[in-house]
């Protein structure tokens, strides 16, 4: 929160009058401004306080007002995968965070790449990759599964333009993702009203290989830095209309069952979690619900990859 | 002078007629499931619950009951007809499912009401379809007595509730409407964050420095200064992780320890609320600020509804006031029900 003096030069109503007043009621910065009947002047200078604060925070909304924005802008993406688009309703949503938990090898990965190959058709995906798990064959073999077969050079055509969609970038440190993070918040900023095509969809694979290193049981640090980067997700699916996908592993709990890794701290955050898993040896993968919006816990599924 | 003097012994009204003024203007609200203690303007509600226990679900339930308007068109709904306030600090609000909600209780006051006066199969449907437009006018006329915001950290937080006095002051003038609920969801939202910012001080020494305790105090004094003005209930709720000192190696909660009354486990609940089955993370002052508390969680039993859908059934129990009984509820598409 600025000083007043600072802010002098941008709002000239706050010069020295309104200054040695606020002093004298002990008022050194723009966060403890109150109100006073004595003269115009000072009314003005509150009043642009008070327009400042209000800057500082979101705006608020009536409930008919957050709706248009919900059906408007907040649609479902179906993941391309039919058990898990049955399961949820329809596919994940923007403005949520799906949290995709699960064991090695139970096909989040996959889940994943589906997804992109199936929202890169129309809009742009940003694909974070921590551990190189990002595979452009794959992309290209679901694509190859669902355009007829033309001519091979339309097709070869569709496969470019979906793939440039797709923008990959590695990751490997809860830092490079907030700088990649707070990059992509200026870049949406900017485009956010433009037309043509739009970002859509960021898929964090994985979240918990960025989290767990710093995630020390003795300093606090860690566990403000997973809340930070879990409310700048939410901020950027929230305010720019994307639909954010994070993947999570599971450590061994209570009685041998595995739970979601990152602990309880890190459970507030996702809005829905999906826990999959692989029967061995086959195709067959199964999916339960953890927690969702507006569907009640333990309901499960399978699907095929 | 004399008179003067005098007229201030003259009195205004008798004890009897500021309980009745008192008891209208500011009345007690039973709002299930926590209609056990009545509540009322300038009372302080902490629900406390592990994660996915419903306690976002009763301040939605809350808000529906405060939006929802007494009598309308002649149809009773049982609701405020004020405003309610829901700051978002969890971020996870779905405005669809709201809708949803309120739409079902709109609907089931309306065939409520029909049905009680004892219509005709043909004649309710016919009074349901004539009763649509109404549903709509009535609901936009809700929702819009439904403010909310959202914010991403503790100075957007204390930004809106530095600023909020003079939004009611507006909405008053503009709308005429009062508030009457304040919605915090996830009051600890921010507290990691907060403890991990301590360690950095800022440049000038008159200035507080970013201290858990310093929000938290900031909080609670702005919410107590807004209180005198604008008398609202404030309903707010707390993630927490369930266990107790006592029992280390299991970290379930045993519905049996509750209701054991030889259990000196359970003795300890009702003599001293000092014995949490939870480890307390907010800051003195905001403790100190609560006036009710409630306790949350689901159980791993599950209601079989006949159609598909199986409902949890959660667990409630009042820490301030302590009272010994333990209410069972699940959550449906109408709001919450009561099981004993």
């Amino acid at each position: 929160m600025a000083r007043l003096a600072n802010l002098e030069t941008e709002y000239p109503v706050l010069d020295s009058t309104v200054r040695n007043f606020c002093a004298s009621h002990g008022i050194f910065s723009a966060a403890f401004a109150e109100q006073n009947n004595s003269s115009e002047r000072l009314k003005e200078g509150i009043a642009q306080v008070l327009s400042i604060i209000d800057d500082m925070h979101q705006p608020w909304l009536n409930g008919m007002e957050l709706l248009e924005d919900a059906k408007r802008n907040k649609h479902v993406f179906p993941t391309g995968i039919q058990g898990i688009d049955l399961l949820l309703g329809g596919g994940i949503r923007v403005g949520q965070l799906t949290e995709l938990v699960g064991p090695s090898s139970s096909g989040k990965t996959q889940v994943c790449l589906r997804t992109a190959s199936n929202v890169a058709r129309n809009h742009l995906v940003l694909y974070l990759d921590t551990g190189n798990s990002f595979s452009p064959q794959r992309i290209a073999y679901f694509l190859g599964k669902t355009i007829n077969p033309s001519s091979a050079q339309a097709k070869n055509q569709f496969l470019q333009k979906v793939m440039s969609n797709i923008s990959c970038h590695s990751v490997f440190d809860i830092f490079a993702m907030f700088d990649v993070l707070h990059q992509l918040e200026s870049y949406l900023r900017c485009q956010d009203g433009r037309g043509g095509c739009q970002m859509r969809l960021l898929i964090v694979d994985s979240i918990s290989s960025l989290i767990s290193p710093v995630l020390g049981s003795s300093s606090t640090q860690g566990r403000a830095l997973m809340t930070s980067a879990g409310y700048l997700l939410k901020k950027l699916a929230h305010q720019h209309n994307l639909a954010v996908l994070i993947i999570n592993h599971t450590v061994g709990g209570e009685g041998g069952y595995s739970k979601p890794a990152l602990g309880d701290s890190w459970k507030c955050i996702p809005h829905s979690r999906l826990f999959l898993s692989c029967d061995r040896g086959s195709n067959n993968y199964n999916v339960s619900i953890l927690r969702h919006p507006s569907m009640a816990s333990g309901k499960a599924a399978r699907f095929v990859i | 002078m004399g008179s003067h003097a005098k007229a201030w012994l003259v009195e205004d009204e008798s004890a009897r007629e500021m309980l009745d003024r008192v008891l209208t203007e500011r009345p007690f609200l039973l709002l299930p499931p926590l209609h056990r203690v009545p509540l009322r303007v300038g009372n302080v509600v902490e629900l406390v619950g592990p994660s996915s226990s419903s306690k976002t679900h009763i301040l939605i339930q809350a808000a529906i009951t405060c939006i929802l308007p007494k009598l309308w068109k002649g149809v009773s709904y049982g609701g405020l007809g004020h405003s309610a306030m829901f700051i978002d600090l969890d971020c996870r609000f779905d405005v669809l499912r709201f809708s949803e909600l309120l739409n079902h209780r709109i609907m089931e006051a309306a065939n409520g009401s029909s049905s009680k006066v004892g219509c005709h199969q043909k004649d309710s449907e016919a009074q349901f379809e004539r009763m649509k437009p109404y549903n709509e006018e009535l609901f936009a006329l809700c929702m819009k007595r439904f403010l909310y915001i959202r914010c991403y950290d503790s100075s957007e937080f204390l930004a809106t509730l530095k600023t909020l006095h003079y939004r009611l002051q507006k909405e008053r003038e503009v709308h005429g409407v009062n508030v009457h609920l304040l919605l915090i969801d996830s009051i600890g939202a921010f507290h990691w964050v907060d403890r991990g910012s301590s360690s950095f001080p800022l440049e000038c020494d008159n200035r507080k420095s970013w201290h858990l305790q310093n929000v938290s105090e900031a909080v609670v004094q702005e919410i107590r200064r807004l209180l005198l003005v604008h008398p609202m209930l404030v309903m707010a709720t707390k993630a927490v992780v369930l266990g107790n000192k006592y029992s280390t190696n299991e970290l379930t909660w045993n519905y049996r320890k509750w209701s054991a009354v030889d259990n000196p486990y359970s003795r300890n609940i009702t003599s001293s609320d000092q014995q949490l089955p939870y480890r307390e993370y907010m800051p003195a002052a905001w403790q100190s600020f609560v006036t009710h508390r409630i306790l949350v969680r689901a159980t791993d039993d599950d209601l079989v509804n006949g159609e598909h859908q199986n409902n949890s059934i959660y667990l409630l129990k009042w820490l301030l006031p302590p009272l010994n009984s333990l209410d069972k509820f699940t959550v449906r598409d109408t709001g919450v029900f009561i099981l004993s």
